[in-house]
C-alpha cells in the first residue's frame, strides 16, 4: 500500500479539531509537507526521518508527500512528528494493514527515535474524543493526562520503536508514565523486542486520576492576628468576591493571599478536567499528578508582561497567568506596579470568564474564572497611613499610585482590607488561638453549598458573580435591613455600586453564619469590610 | 353648602371676569355674586357698556359652564364650598400687587381628592423651565422628601422645575396639585400631559379658569399668586433674573408665606434669580429638613428634635460604648485593637463600628477607625466645659486649701 492516513489534533487555544495525516509515497526521493504547518512542524521531516532510521526501520527512497488536512486549519506544534512517522511506516507497508484506522497519535520525536511529551494532551484526547475517536498514542510522560478522558483506549510509549511493536502486535500492552524515565535513559535506537516490554507496566485504560494535594498550600494558621483581614479571606472565598489588600510592606498581605487556595472546595470533575486542558497546554502539569483537583494559584511578577498575563504566543498559543488561574487564586502582588495596559486587559476575564487571543488566522479562547486578589502597598515607599514609620512620599505621589488601580479592575473588588503588620502583644496573644485552613474551609464549602442551592437554575452559582440589578430584584435582604446603606447613600458616603456591593458581600456573610437571608447585622458588616469603600 | 343658583352665578362670574382682576373680589363679599353680575351686564363696572367685559357677561349662563365642566370630568369649586381652600382667603386681605388681585372667583379642579384637605399641609416647588440638570435633580429629591413626609407638592406644570416636582413627588406615591393657567383640561405644555394627567389622577389639577380657556401672560401671573395662596411656603429651586417663579416666590412674601430658594453655583444665569432673592428675605434652604423646619407648625412637623441637652453617646447599647471609648480621638486603630481595648469580640466590633459610624460617631480611613465629627465635637464642649468648672471650683476653694489638702491631692 503507498498510501496511509492517521490522526492527530491540531489546537487552538484549548479548543482541538481532529485532523487526518495523509502520507502518499511514489516518484523521485523528496519530502513534502503541506496543509498549512508552522516552523515547528516543517522541521518534521527531518527528525522524524532520523527518528525512523534510529527505530532500526528503513527509509522509502521514494517522494513522499504528506497532507495534513482539512488544510485550513493552522497547524502547530511539534506532536505532529509522531503521526508522521507512523503514516510514513504505514504507507511504506510495514506495518499490519488497518492497524491505523481511527487512530490518534501525538507526540514529539527525537533524532534517536524516542517519544516525547508535549504540551496540550489533555485538551487534545479531549478533543479526539469528541470527534469519536476511542484509541490514541501519546508520549507515556502524558498518558496519566490522557488517561483522564473516560472511554478511551490510551497507549502510552517511549519510543518510535514501542509503538512500532505496539501497532505490529509484538508488544501486548502499552507502556505506563513510571517505565517513562527508565526507557528515556535507555540506550537510543534500541530495537525493538520482548527486552522493553520489561519497562512497560500494565495500566489499566481508565486508570484513577491522582487527587492528592501535591504542592503544599501554606496553612491560615501560620498567620498571627490579623483577624479582620482573615475574616475577609474567608468572605472572599466563601463568596468569590474579589479581595484587595492594602498595607504597608512587610505585613502580611501576600501572606494572606497565598493562603486564599487553601480555604477553596475541591475542583468539581468537569472544572478539573477545564484546569488540567490548562495546565497542559501551559506545560505546568506535574507528571505525577495529571489531574489538577485543588483551585490552582498564580501570582505574575509585575513586570509580567501582557501576554504572560492573558496568553500569546504565534505559533502554540499559550495560556497566560490568567488563565492558569481558571477556578483557581490569581494574586497580582504590588499591583499598582503593574503596567496600566496589563491591568486592563484583566477586564475581559473579569466580566465573561473568558479570555479571547486574537491572532490574524484564529482566535483562541481559554476560560479564565479566577478568584482576583490585588495586594498593595498604600503609596510607592508603602508606609503611609500606617503607624510605625512616616510616610515620605508628596501628596500627589500617594494619589495617583492608588490612582492606578482605579477602574474597570477595581470595580470589580468587593472586598477591600487593611493590613497591618502584627504588634508585639497580637504576635504574643495571637499564636494560641489560630484557626486552621481546614477550619475555615469548612464553613467556606458550607456557604458555598448554601449558594449553589439558592442560585440554582441561574447562570451563577457564587455571590461575587451575581450582577447588582439581579442581586437587588431577586435576592432582598430582610425588610428594613439595607436602611444604614440607604443612609449612607443619602450622605454620599456610598454610590450606587458600593450598595450593590455591600448586599452581595452580606449575602455571603449571610451563608457563612448559616442564614437563610442577611439582616442588619450582616449588612453593617459587609460595609465594615469596605465592600462599598471602591467607588 | 351652597344652593345650585347662587353656583350658576359663581360660575358665570368666573368664566366671564379675567383671573385676579382687584376690586372684583371684594363687590362680590360687600353686593352677593348676583348683584355684581348683574352690575356687569348693565355696564356699571370699570369700562362702561362698550367693553368687552359687558359683552361677555351677557352671554355668560352659568348652567352651561356647569354642563360643560361636568362633561370635562372636573367640578367647580367657588368660595363657601367645604373644600375651598382656606388659604386663598389671604388673598381677599391683602391688597394687589402688580395690578393683579383677589381671591378666585371659583376652581375648576380635576381629581377625585378634597383640594382643601390636600394643600393643608402643603409646600409649592416652582422654578425655572429650562432647568439645569442640578436644578431638576434638586427638585425633585425636595419633592420625594416632602412627599415622604406627608406634604402635598404643588406646582404648576411648566417644563424643568415644575415637572421634575411633580414627578418626584409621584415617585414617592405622593399626590400633587398642578396649578394651570389655562383651562384644567387642557394639558398646557403638551409635552407635559402625561404628567399633568398623572397629577390629576393621583391629586389635582387645579384652574382659575373654565375649560378650554387658553393661557396668556397675565394669566401666568394671576396663576403664580393662586400657587403662592394655596401652599405655606414656597420653594424656588432655579430661576434665572426675570424668572416667573420669582413671581411666586414674591407673591409668597406679599402673603405672608414662607419664601424659600436653593442656591446653585455662582456662575450659573439659572441661579442668578434665587441668588438675587436670597439676598432679601427668603430664605435658604438645601433639602426637605430646611424646608419643613420653615413651613411646619411648631411641635406637629419639627424636623426629628436635635438629641437633648445630653451628649452623642448617652443610650448607646453596652457593647457599642464600649467600642465607642476604645476609639481614639487621632491616629487610628484596628478593628483588632478596638476589639482588644473594649473586650468586645471582633465580628460585633465590626458591626458596631459600622452603627457608629451611621450616627457620626465613627469614622473609617484605609487604615482602620477613629472618632466621628459628632464624638470629637462633643468630647471637646465637655473638655471645656470641665475645664471651666475646675477653673470655677479653684477660685471658690482657695480657702479649703489652706484649711488642709484634699485627699489625694498635691
Amino acid at each position: 500500500m503507498r498510501l496511509a492516513t492517521c490522526g492527530c489534533v491540531a489546537l487552538v487555544g484549548v479548543q482541538g479539531h481532529l485532523v487526518q495525516v495523509e502520507v502518499h509515497i511514489g516518484g523521485m526521493p523528496g519530502f513534502v509537507l503541506v496543509g498549512l504547518p508552522d516552523t515547528a512542524l516543517a522541521e518534521a521531516r527531518d527528525r522524524v526521518r532520523a527518528a525512523v532510521l534510529c527505530s532500526g526501520e528503513p527509509w522509502p527512497q521514494q517522494r513522499i508527500t504528506v497532507n495534513l488536512s482539512p488544510a485550513s486549519i493552522p497547524k502547530r506544534g511539534t506532536h505532529f512528528d509522531l503521526p508522521v512517522a507512523v503514516a510514513v511506516l504505514a504507507a511504506d507497508g510495514r506495518l499490519p494493514a488497518g492497524v491505523i484506522d481511527g487512530l490518534v497519535l501525538l507526540g514529539e520525536l527525537g533524532l534517536d527515535g524516542a517519544l516525547r511529551p508535549v504540551r496540550g494532551v489533555l485538551p487534545a484526547v479531549l478533543a479526539a474524543h469528541d470527534a469519536g475517536v476511542r484509541r490514541v498514542v501519546v508520549p507515556a510522560a502524558n498518558a496519566g493526562e490522557a488517561r483522564l478522558v473516560p472511554d478511551m483506549q490510551v497507549l502510552g510509549a517511549t519510543s518510535l520503536a514501542q509503538v512500532v511493536a505496539l501497532l505490529r502486535g509484538e508488544l501486548l500492552t502499552d507502556c505506563a508514565s513510571t517505565g517513562a524515565v527508565d526507557d528515556r535513559a535507555a540506550p537510543v535506537g534500541a530495537p525493538p523486542g520482548p527486552g522493553v516490554a520489561a519497562g512497560c507496566r500494565a495500566a489499566t485504560p481508565a486508570a484513577c486520576p491522582s487527587t492528592g494535594d501535591g504542592r503544599a498550600v501554606p496553612d491560615l494558621a501560620d498567620v498571627i492576628g490579623q483577624g479582620n483581614a482573615r475574616r475577609a479571606v474567608e468572605v472572599a472565598a466563601a463568596g468569590h468576591h474579589h479581595l484587595l489588600l492594602t498595607g504597608p510592606p512587610g505585613g502580611g498581605k501576600t501572606m494572606l493571599a497565598r493562603r486564599l487556595p487553601g480555604l477553596l472546595p475541591d475542583l468539581r470533575r468537569h472544572e478539573a478536567l477545564e484546569v488540567t486542558a490548562i495546565h497542559s497546554l501551559a506545560g505546568i502539569l506535574p507528571e505525577d499528578r495529571p489531574l489538577v483537583t485543588r483551585p490552582p494559584f498564580a501570582d505574575p511578577h509585575h513586570s509580567a508582561s501582557r501576554a504572560a498575563i492573558v496568553g500569546g504566543g504565534s505559533r502554540l498559543v499559550r495560556p497566560g497567568a490568567a488563565a492558569c488561574a481558571h477556578r483557581g487564586v490569581l494574586l497580582l502582588d504590588e499591583a499598582p506596579e503593574f503596567g496600566p495596559h496589563v491591568l486592563d486587559c484583566l477586564r475581559q476575564p473579569l466580566e465573561h470568564g473568558e479570555i479571547v487571543v486574537d491572532r490574524a488566522e484564529f482566535s483562541a479562547r481559554f476560560p479564565a474564572r479566577f478568584l482576583l486578589v490585588l495586594a498593595s502597598n498604600p503609596c510607592p515607599c508603602g508606609h503611609h497611613g500606617g503607624s510605625a514609620t512616616v510616610c515620605e512620599c508628596t501628596p500627589d505621589a500617594v494619589r495617583r499610585y492608588t490612582r492606578r488601580l482605579s477602574g474597570p479592575v477595581r470595580d470589580r473588588v468587593d472586598v477591600t482590607v487593611w493590613v497591618k503588620a502584627p504588634s508585639l502583644v497580637e504576635m504574643r496573644a495571637g499564636t494560641a488561638r489560630s484557626e486552621s485552613s481546614g477550619d475555615v474551609a469548612i464553613r467556606v464549602a458550607e456557604a458555598r453549598e448554601r449558594q449553589a442551592r439558592r442560585l440554582a437554575g441561574t447562570p451563577w452559582s457564587v455571590n461575587g458573580d451575581v450582577p447588582g440589578p439581579t442581586m437587588r430584584r431577586h435576592f432582598a435582604p430582610q425588610p428594613g435591613s439595607m436602611e444604614p446603606v440607604e443612609r449612607f447613600l443619602a450622605t454620599g458616603a456610598l454610590s450606587a455600586r458600593g450598595a450593590d456591593r455591600v448586599l452581595r458581600v452580606a449575602w455571603t456573610l449571610a451563608d457563612l453564619a448559616g442564614r437563610d437571608r442577611p439582616g442588619r447585622r450582616e449588612v453593617l458588616e459587609a460595609h465594615g469590610l469596605r465592600a462599598g469603600l471602591a467607588a | 353648602m351652597i344652593g345650585q343658583r347662587e353656583r350658576r352665578t359663581w360660575a358665570a362670574l368666573a368664566s366671564v371676569v379675567e383671573p385676579g382682576t382687584p376690586g372684583i373680589r371684594q363687590a362680590v363679599a360687600e353686593h352677593g355674586p348676583g348683584t355684581v353680575l348683574a352690575a356687569l351686564r348693565e355696564g356699571r363696572w370699570e369700562g362702561g357698556t362698550g367693553s368687552a367685559l359687558r359683552r361677555r357677561a351677557l352671554s355668560a349662563d352659568g348652567s352651561r359652564v356647569l354642563e360643560s365642566t361636568r362633561r370635562a370630568g372636573m367640578r367647580f369649586s367657588c368660595p363657601g364650598d367645604d373644600d375651598w381652600p382656606a388659604g386663598l382667603e389671604t388673598l381677599d386681605v391683602v391688597g394687589p400687587k402688580d395690578e393683579i388681585g383677589g381671591g378666585p372667583l371659583g376652581l375648576w379642579v380635576g381629581g377625585a381628592a378634597d383640594l382643601a384637605e390636600l394643600v393643608e399641609r402643603s409646600v409649592a416647588v416652582v422654578g425655572a423651565r429650562a432647568a439645569t440638570a442640578y436644578g431638576t435633580q434638586v427638585a425633585a429629591d425636595l419633592a420625594a422628601g416632602l412627599g415622604d413626609r406627608g406634604w402635598t407638592v404643588v406646582s404648576g406644570g411648566a417644563y424643568g422645575i415644575d415637572a421634575a416636582a411633580h414627578r418626584g413627588a409621584l415617585a414617592v406615591g405622593s399626590p400633587t396639585v398642578a396649578v394651570l393657567a389655562c383651562g384644567a383640561d387642557v394639558a398646557y405644555p403638551r409635552g407635559n400631559a402625561g404628567l399633568i394627567s398623572r397629577a390629576r389622577v393621583e391629586g389635582a389639577v387645579v384652574a382659575e379658569l373654565p375649560p378650554g380657556s387658553h393661557p396668556t401672560r397675565m394669566r401666568f401671573l394671576a396663576r403664580n399668586r393662586l400657587i403662592a395662596a394655596l401652599t405655606r411656603g414656597t420653594v424656588v429651586v432655579e430661576a434665572a433674573a426675570r424668572s416667573g417663579a420669582l413671581s411666586t416666590l414674591r407673591w409668597a412674601h406679599h402673603l405672608g408665606r414662607q419664601g424659600m430658594a436653593v442656591p446653585g453655583p455662582v456662575t450659573s444665569a439659572l441661579s442668578a434669580g434665587t441668588h438675587q432673592a436670597l439676598r432679601g428675605e427668603t430664605a435658604l434652604v438645601t433639602g426637605v429638613g430646611d424646608v419643613l423646619d420653615l413651613v411646619g407648625k411648631l411641635g406637629i412637623d419639627a424636623a426629628p428634635a436635635p438629641r437633648g441637652p445630653g451628649r452623642p453617646w448617652d443610650e448607646l447599647p453596652p457593647a457599642r460604648l464600649a467600642v465607642l471609648e476604645a476609639l481614639p480621638a487621632r491616629g487610628l486603630r484596628t478593628v483588632e485593637d478596638v476589639s482588644r481595648r473594649s473586650g468586645v469580640g471582633e465580628s460585633d466590633v465590626r458591626v458596631e463600628l459600622v452603627e457608629l459610624e451611621l450616627v457620626g460617631l465613627a469614622e473609617a480611613a484605609p487604615a482602620g477607625w477613629r472618632l466621628g465629627q459628632r464624638a470629637r465635637a462633643a468630647r471637646s464642649a465637655d473638655r471645656h466645659a470641665a475645664r471651666a468648672a475646675a477653673e470655677a471650683a479653684d477660685g471658690r476653694s482657695i480657702g479649703a486649701v489652706d484649711g488642709g489638702a484634699p485627699p489625694g491631692g498635691a
